[in-house]
C-alpha cells in the first residue's frame, strides 16, 4: 500500500513542478540574471561607460551619503504611517462592502477603485492644484476658520510628507481592497452562520472568523506594501519632485537622479539598489515568518 | 521557519553561482560602435529619411517648417519627425549608448543646453563630429557655440535662443502707477522696493518660480558673469561672494513675498495665464507660454524689458541665458551626409527659414545673419506693439560667459535645496552653501 | 441596532466614495474647460470639450496609441494571468519543501528597484535581436511573484477535498486545475485581471527603452507628450489622460460583479 501512493506522490509532485516551470523560469530569466549583473555592477565605480573593480567602495561610500541617509528616513516614514492606516482602511471597506444587506455594492466598489486607475499625471496636478498656496483646501480651511492664513502645503518640509501620504492612502487604498474583497469570497459563508448561532457579535465573528482567513491575503498585500513604500518613485517624482530640500525623496528616486540626471553613476546606483533589496527581503522574511503559517 | 530559511539562502546562493558566468559575460562585453543592422531600428536605412527627435509643438512645427523649405530642392527626402520628451531623449540617448545600440538612435535629435555638453563628454561615440562638416559656426552667437563644443570641436547646430527677458503685465504696472521704463536698466534693491510698492498696491507678486528649481538664482549669476565653478571645474560656492549676494535677492524676493514659488510648472504657467502674477523673468521662449493664454484681456498689457542687474557688483549686466536647445547627429546616423546637408541649407543657412518660424511660432534663433532681416523688425500686437524681437536680440551679445561645468545639474539642485532650507529657517545661509558644496563635492568624489 | 450599523456604513462608503470619485469628477470637468481655467482650478463643466477633442486628436494619433495600448495590454494580461495562475496552483495544491523555498527565492524577484535592472535587461534583449518586438515588450512582466502568491494564496483557501473528489473522477491534473480551479476562483481572476491590466496599461520606462520605432507609441506615452513643453493646454492634457483612465475603470466595472457573495459557497454546495 505504501509503494503506490509513493509513486503517486512522486508524480504529482512532478506535475507541480511541471505547473510552475514556466513561470519560474521566466522570473529567472527576467529578474535574477539582470539582478545579478546589477550586483556586479555595485563592485564598480566610474562615471558613464568608464568602469572599474572597485570592491565594496560603493557601499563605503554610501555609509557616508547623507542625502541616501535622507531619503532612506523618508522611506522609512511612509512605511510606518502610510502602510498600517491604508490596508486597516482597505480591510473595514472590504468588510462593509461585504455585507450582505447593502444595496448599490457594484457603484461603492468601483468608486473606490478609481483612484488607482486615475493616471499618474492627473492625479498628481489634482493635488498639486488642490493644495496649492491659492487652491480650495486653503481657501475651505480658512473659510471654516481653522486657519489664520494660507499655507503652502507642498512647500514645507513636514507639510509636503503628510500630503504625499495622503495621496499614497487616497491611490493605492481601494487597489489594496480589491484583494480583501477577493479573499473574503473565499470565506465559507456557513461558519458566520455557525458563529451567529453561537451567539457571536459582528465584531467578535470580525476577529475569530474574518481575520484569520484573511491572514493569507493580508500576508501578501503587506508584503507588497512594503515593497512598493520602500521602492516608491512616481509620487516622489511627480507630486513634490522629492523635494522642499529633499523632504520628500525616496531611495528609488535617488536612484533613478544617480542613473539620469547627474553625470550617471551606475556602480553607485546599483549599491544603492541593493541596500533596498536587502530591506525589503528583511523586511518581507520576517513578515512571511509571523504570516505565513498553513 | 529557520530550516526553511537557510534552504533558501542556500538555493539563491546556488542561482547566484550558476547564473554568474552568463551575467558577466554579458557586462564586460564592450558596447559595439556599430552592430549589426536589426532593422528595428528608429534610424533609418533608407537612404532618403531623416529620423528625427524632439519635443513640444514649438520645436515639432519648427523642424516641420525646415523639413518643408529643404522638399522644395529635394522632393525625394523625407524627415520623420518622432515625438520625443527632452527627458526621454536623456534615458535613451545613455541607454543605447551604455547598451552598444547605437543604431537605434535616430538620424537628428534636440537635447537641452544645460545637458548637452555633459553628454558630449559622458557618451563621445553617440555625437557626430561636425567640425569640418562645412556648417560655418562662427554665423552662430558664441555663447550658444560653446555648449556644443568638447576638445575644440563641434558637436552640435544651435538652435532657438536663451536670451533672458523680463516680461510684465503694463495693466498692473500701471494700477500701481508705474511704467515698464521705471523697470528697465534697474538693480535688484530698486526692483524689490518697487516690487513691496506693487505686492501693497495690488496684493500681487511681481515673479513666480517653480520652487527648488533655482532658475533665477541662476539667471542672476550668470548676468553679472560669477562662475559657480573655476576654471578647472572644481565647485567654487563657499567663499563665492557674488554668490551670497545673488542667493540674498533670492531670499529677499521670497521673504517679502515679492516672489511667489509655486510647486512645479503648471502652478508657474498656471499663474502666468491666469494673471495672478505681474510678471517673469526667462529665456526669451516664455513669450511662447504667456501667449498661450486664454485671457483675452491679456493681449496687447505685456511688455518685455532687460532683468535688474545684481546692484554694485562688479561685471554686473541686465542680461542673462536661461534654457534654450541645440540639435545633434548621431555619429550612427548611415544619412550623415544627408542630415548635414539638410541642416547646412535650413538651420544654418536660410533667413528664410528663420523669418517663418519667427512669424510663427515666435522662435528666436541664434544663428546671426537671421538677425539682420526684416522680419526682426515687426512688432507684436501682444506685446503692446512693440518689436521686441529686435530688442531681445540686442540684449543677446551683452551676455557674460560663466563656467557652468560638467556637474551642473548636481550644482543647481544643491543650490535649490540650500535656498529651502533658509527659507524654511533650518539652516543659515553660511552652512546651507557650505552644506551644498560637500554635497557637490561628494557626487564629484566618484 | 441593525439599522444604526447600515446607516453607518452607509456614511462611511458615501464619504470614501466621494474622497475617491471627487479627483475623476474634476477631471472630466477639467476636459471640457480651458487651459486656463483648468489652471484656476474651476470645478464646473464647461463648452470647451469640442475645442479640446479636435486639438487632441489633430496632435496627435489616439487612434493608434489606444490601439496599440489595448493590443499589448490584452497580450499580457492574458499571458500573465495564465502562467501565473498555474503556477500559483502548482506551488499551493503540490506543495511540499522544496516548492515553499522556491516560491521565497522568487519573491526576491520583485524587490530590487527596476532603475538598477533596466540596462542589463536591455543589454539581453538587444543580444538576441528581440528589440522593437511584442515579445520585447511582454517578457520581462510576464511573470511576476505578486501573481504567483496571489494565486497561491488563495489556492489556500481551496477546499483540497474538492481536487481529491476530481481525481477519484479520474480526471487528470491539467483538467482540474482548467474545470475545477479556475471557475471558482472568479474573484481572484478578477481582481488579478484588473491589476495587471492596469499595470500593463500604464508601463512607460521599458516600453520607451525597448520599442524603438515610434509605430509603437502608446496612451501613457501620448499623454506624457501632452504634458510636456512651455505653454502646455491643460484642457487638452485632462481629455487625454481622461481617455487614458478609463479603460481600467471600465474593465473593473465589468469585472466587479465577480466579487459578489458566495462563490466558493456555491461550489461546495
Amino acid at each position: 500500500m505504501a509503494k503506490p501512493t509513493a509513486s503517486l506522490h512522486k508524480k504529482q509532485s512532478m506535475i507541480g513542478w511541471a505547473f510552475l516551470m514556466p513561470a519560474t523560469l521566466l522570473i529567472v530569466a527576467m529578474n535574477f540574471i539582470p539582478m545579478l549583473q546589477a550586483l556586479i555592477l555595485s563592485f564598480q565605480s566610474g562615471i558613464g561607460n568608464n568602469l572599474n573593480w572597485s570592491g565594496i567602495s560603493n557601499y563605503i561610500r554610501l555609509a557616508g551619503d547623507s542625502t541616501f541617509r535622507t531619503a532612506l528616513i523618508n522611506n522609512f516614514v511612509y512605511l510606518i504611517i502610510q502602510v498600517p492606516i491604508m490596508l486597516i482602511l482597505a480591510i473595514i471597506l472590504a468588510v462593509l462592502l461585504n455585507s450582505k444587506d447593502l444595496k448599490l455594492k457594484g457603484l461603492w466598489r468601483t468608486a473606490i477603485f478609481l483612484p488607482c486607475c486615475t493616471a499618474l499625471v492627473s492625479y498628481s496636478i489634482i493635488f498639486k492644484t488642490l493644495f496649492a498656496y491659492d487652491g480650495y483646501i486653503n481657501t475651505i480651511l480658512l473659510n471654516l476658520g481653522l486657519l489664520h492664513e494660507r499655507v503652502n502645503w507642498l512647500g514645507n518640509t513636514s507639510t509636503a510628507k503628510i500630503i504625499l501620504i495622503l495621496a499614497l492612502i487616497w491611490r493605492w487604498t481601494g487597489y489594496n481592497m480589491v484583494f480583501f474583497l477577493a479573499g473574503l469570497q473565499n470565506i465559507d459563508e456557513s461558519l458566520y452562520e455557525a458563529a451567529k448561532i453561537d451567539g457571536a457579535g459582528p465584531v467578535k465573528r470580525f476577529f475569530t472568523i474574518t481575520m484569520p482567513l484573511l491572514r493569507p491575503t493580508l500576508l501578501l498585500t503587506t508584503i507588497m506594501s512594503i515593497n512598493g513604500t520602500l521602492q516608491l518613485f512616481d509620487e516622489s517624482v511627480n507630486l513634490t519632485a522629492g523635494g522642499p530640500a529633499n523632504s520628500t525623496l525616496t531611495m528609488s528616486h535617488y536612484i533613478y537622479k544617480a542613473m539620469f540626471e547627474y553625470n550617471p553613476q551606475f556602480g553607485y546606483a546599483a549599491a544603492m539598489s541593493y541596500v533596498i533589496f536587502i530591506l525589503v527581503a528583511v523586511l518581507s522574511f520576517i513578515q512571511m515568518k509571523v504570516g505565513d503559517k498553513r | 521557519m529557520m530550516k526553511k530559511k537557510i534552504a533558501a539562502a542556500a538555493l539563491s546562493a546556488v542561482m547566484a553561482v550558476s547564473l554568474a558566468a552568463c551575467g558577466s559575460g554579458a557586462q564586460t562585453s564592450a558596447p559595439v560602435a556599430s552592430g549589426d543592422q536589426s532593422g528595428n531600428a528608429a534610424a533609418s536605412d533608407g537612404s532618403n529619411t531623416l529620423t528625427v527627435w524632439c519635443w513640444d509643438a514649438f520645436n515639432i512645427d519648427a523642424m516641420k517648417k525646415a523639413a518643408e523649405i529643404y522638399n522644395r530642392e529635394h522632393p525625394e527626402v523625407t524627415i520623420d519627425i518622432q515625438e520625443t520628451l527632452a527627458k526621454d531623449i536623456r534615458t535613451l540617448v545613455q541607454t543605447y549608448a551604455v547598451g552598444g545600440e547605437l543604431d537605434a538612435l535616430p538620424d537628428i535629435f534636440l537635447m537641452d543646453d544645460q545637458v548637452i555638453a555633459k553628454y558630449i563628454q559622458n557618451y563621445p561615440e553617440v555625437f557626430a563630429d561636425l567640425t569640418d562638416s562645412g556648417i560655418d559656426f562662427s554665423q552662430f552667437a558664441s555663447s550658444k557655440v560653446a555648449n556644443s563644443v568638447s576638445n575644440g570641436k563641434n558637436y552640435g547646430v544651435p538652435y532657438d535662443s536663451n536670451t533672458v527677458v523680463a516680461a510684465y503685465r503694463t495693466d498692473y504696472l500701471e494700477q500701481a502707477g508705474y511704467t515698464v521704463e521705471d523697470l528697465t536698466d534697474i538693480t535688484w534693491d530698486r526692483f524689490i522696493e518697487i516690487g513691496k510698492d506693487i505686492k501693497a498696491k495690488t496684493g500681487m507678486p511681481m515673479l513666480t518660480n517653480v520652487q527648488g528649481e533655482p532658475d533665477l538664482l541662476n539667471m542672476i549669476l550668470q548676468s553679472a558673469g560669477i562662475s559657480v565653478f573655476d576654471e578647472n571645474g572644481n565647485i567654487a560656492l563657499t567663499e563665492n561672494e557674488g554668490l551670497k549676494e545673488a542667493a540674498k535677492v533670492y531670499l529677499t524676493l521670497v521673504k517679502e513675498g515679492i516672489l511667489q514659488e509655486q510647486t512645479d510648472w503648471s502652478g508657474y504657467q498656471g499663474s502666468i495665464n491666469n494673471g495672478t502674477v505681474v510678471g517673469t523673468i526667462n529665456g526669451s521662449w516664455i513669450c511662447a507660454t504667456i501667449m498661450s493664454t486664454d485671457q483675452q484681456e491679456q493681449s496687447g498689457n505685456w511688455a518685455v524689458t532687460d532683468m535688474p542687474k545684481l546692484n554694485d557688483y562688479t561685471g554686473a549686466t541686465n542680461y542673462s541665458a536661461q534654457g534654450g536647445s541645440t540639435w545633434a547627429i548621431s555619429s550612427s546616423s548611415k544619412n550623415y551626409d544627408l542630415a548635414v546637408d539638410f541642416m547646412k541649407t535650413t538651420w544654418a543657412g536660410s533667413t528664410e527659414f528663420y523669418d517663418s518660424i519667427l512669424q510663427d511660432l515666435g522662435a528666436i534663433s541664434t544663428w546671426l545673419p537671421a538677425a539682420d532681416s526684416d522680419a526682426y523688425n515687426q512688432t507684436s500686437d501682444f506685446f503692446g506693439g512693440k518689436a521686441i524681437y529686435a530688442q531681445i536680440v540686442s540684449y543677446g551679445k551683452k551676455i557674460p560667459v560663466v563656467n557652468k561645468g560638467l556637474y551642473w545639474a548636481e550644482e543647481k539642485e544643491a543650490m535649490g535645496i540650500a535656498l529651502a532650507k533658509v527659507l524654511e529657517g533650518s539652516a543659515d545661509l553660511d552652512s546651507a552653501i557650505a552644506e551644498a558644496q560637500a554635497t557637490v563635492e561628494f557626487n564629484i568624489g566618484q | 441596532m441593525k439599522r444604526l450599523r447600515l446607516a453607518v456604513t452607509y456614511l462611511i462608503l458615501a464619504v470614501a466614495s466621494f474622497l475617491s470619485v471627487f479627483p475623476l469628477y474634476w477631471m472630466i470637468a477639467a476636459s471640457t474647460n480651458n487651459s486656463t481655467d483648468v489652471l484656476a482650478g474651476k470645478l464646473t463643466f464647461s463648452t470647451n470639450l469640442l475645442a479640446n477633442v479636435t486639438k487632441l486628436f489633430a496632435q496627435q494619433d489616439v487612434g493608434r496609441a489606444f490601439a496599440n495600448s489595448v493590443f499589448y495590454s490584452v497580450i499580457l494580461c492574458a499571458l500573465s494571468l495564465a502562467v501565473c495562475s498555474i503556477a500559483g496552483y502548482g506551488f499551493e495544491i503540490f506543495h511540499d519543501k522544496i516548492k515553499d523555498c522556491l516560491m521565497s527565492v522568487l519573491l526576491l524577484a520583485m524587490m530590487v528597484p527596476f532603475a538598477a535592472t533596466l540596462i542589463p535587461l536591455f543589454r539581453m534583449f538587444t543580444a538576441v535581436g528581440l528589440q522593437s518586438t511584442w515579445l520585447a515588450y511582454v517578457l520581462p512582466t510576464l511573470s511576476t511573484p505578486f501573481l504567483i502568491m496571489l494565486f497561491r494564496q488563495s489556492a489556500r483557501s481551496f477546499p483540497t477535498e474538492i481536487v481529491d473528489a476530481a481525481r477519484i473522477d479520474g480526471l487528470n491534473e491539467f483538467v482540474i486545475f482548467v474545470r475545477v480551479f479556475v471557475p471558482t476562483m472568479k474573484s481572484t481572476y478578477a481582481a488579478a485581471t484588473t491589476v495587471t491590466f492596469m499595470n500593463a496599461w500604464n508601463s512607460y520606462l521599458w516600453p520607451k527603452v525597448i520599442m524603438m520605432s515610434d509605430k509603437s507609441q502608446t496612451m501613457p506615452m501620448l499623454v506624457a507628450n501632452l504634458s510636456s513643453g512651455f505653454s502646455i493646454d491643460y484642457g487638452v492634457l485632462m481629455l487625454g489622460v481622461l481617455i487614458c483612465s478609463l479603460p481600467t475603470g471600465i474593465l473593473f466595472l465589468i469585472l466587479q460583479k465577480n466579487f459578489a457573495n458566495g462563490v466558493v459557497g456555491a461550489v461546495k454546495g
